[in-house]
């Protein structure tokens, strides 16, 4: 894509900024894992042990361990499906497979986009996720995700403390339309005029780098034929419209633009 | 079991309710502890207000009270427990915040290693015992030397 490479650096800090998350998001799971593996492992011990003389007193309590041991494998899988869905958020910004246009479940790329800001916005921000149903959209996949997670990086960065992120998908009038709508500082009127000016931002420096509306502008526009949109009120939050034509090359997302 | 007859009781502290299961089981597996679990760390707090601790272990990043939060509370409400911050957040400055603010015991980073773990709440276990019975020894020793100074003034007070 020729918004390379100030776009792919961009994405690369989106991502950065998250890291601390996921490696949070992923350490707890494998710390129980290998947790569960030694008890186990010590468990299976115990069994035999209490087999090779099995009264009643050993039969107890090998039940106990046995319930145990379901407890755990229980939790090993918990873990197990929390890992991977860490990495399939990751894998759906990795060049390899999602750089070509293709044909993708956007709900898909929500979720697994959302699963990386997850860590994130846990502990202070309610996700609120409505996906309406929605046909196989044409798409680079990997540049829609990289506009999914600013969208909701931005969304999270202008809540402070708790809030809630709302986001909503549908289709309508042959085009798919994605929201994101978070109920925090909003933008003055000064600030919404710029929103989408590269190099503009509102965050301390280092936090922002003032491209990524602009990024997430040309990608669903330029890229797309779509329209990238928002509603903002000061004190009340930030709605971010994302429209997008379910096939590329048919006819651009023109009417709502003034 | 401890001197006065009590079971050790250990605090575990953890948003995450796999990591409490696993570590329940594993201790126990591994020792007589009493153990209780929490999710909430508000209402491991509650639970301290009346309930003897003897090591607690907490996560750092928990939504409402952190993990330096909630141990520089139970440091307020039982000095003699060993707090030991259990997080998957590696960063220096909240390890260095929660050294200096809650004089913790130890410092644990996820994934943990359980033998590592056992030995830290063993010893942590055995140091607030300690510290316990010091307050008991150190507050007969006030009692003893109160009573020893009336005995000399009423001592003075009949020679006198």
């Amino acid at each position: 894509m020729n918004t390379a490479p100030s776009a792919e650096l961009h994405q690369m800090a989106a991502i950065g900024r998250l890291l601390t998350g996921i490696v949070h998001e992923i350490n707890s799971p494998i710390g129980s894992i290998f947790s569960n593996n030694e008890v186990l492992l010590q468990s299976l011990a115990t069994l035999h042990k209490l087999l090779e003389e099995p009264d009643p007193q050993a039969i107890e309590k090998a039940q106990r361990i046995i319930e145990t041991c379901q407890a755990l494998a229980a939790v090993d899988r918990i873990a197990c499906e929390r890992i991977r869905l860490v990495i399939r958020g990751l894998k759906s910004f990795s060049r390899t497979d999602s750089a070509e246009m293709r044909k993708v479940d956007l709900n898909e790329q929500l979720r697994d986009t959302l699963k990386l800001t997850q860590a994130e916005f846990r502990r202070r921000i309610t996700v609120e996720v409505d996906l309406g149903e929605l046909p196989e959209v044409e798409c680079y996949p990997q540049m829609i995700n990289q506009v999914f997670l600013n969208l909701l990086v931005n969304a999270g960065q202008a809540i402070v403390g708790e809030g809630v992120i709302t986001v909503r998908s549908r289709l309508e009038a042959g085009q798919a339309h994605v929201s994101i709508a978070d109920t925090g500082c909003g933008m003055t009127p000064q600030q919404q005029a710029r929103a989408f000016q590269a190099g503009f931002s509102t965050k301390p420096l280092g936090e922002g780098t003032g491209l990524g509306l602009a990024i997430s502008k040309e990608i669903i526009e330029e890229k797309h034929g779509g329209l990238l949109s928002f509603e903002s009120q000061p004190g009340a939050g930030t709605t971010f419209h994302i429209r997008i034509p379910l096939r590329q090359g048919a006819s651009r997302c023109e009417s709502e633009r003034a | 079991m401890n001197q006065n007859g009590h079971k050790p009781s250990v605090m575990i502290v953890d948003d995450e309710e796999m990591v409490i299961t696993s570590l329940k089981a594993f201790l126990q597996l591994e020792t007589d502890f009493e153990i209780n679990g929490f999710t909430d760390p508000e209402s491991a707090a509650r639970f301290a207000e009346n309930h003897r601790v003897d090591v607690a272990v907490s996560d750092y990043l928990m939504p409402k009270m952190n993990g330096i939060q909630l141990l520089s509370r139970l440091k307020e409400l039982q000095p003699e427990a060993s707090r030991v911050l259990l997080t998957g957040h590696a960063d220096k400055q909240s390890a260095i915040q929660a050294i200096n603010q809650v004089s913790l015991f130890q410092y644990l980073e996820k994934p943990w290693d359980n033998a590592q773990l056992l030995l830290v709440i063993q010893s942590g276990a055995e140091r607030a015992t300690l510290f316990r019975d010091l307050r008991e020894k150190v507050d007969e020793l006030d009692s003893a030397h109160s009573s020893l100074k009336n005995v000399q003034k009423r001592l003075i007070r009949a020679f006198l």
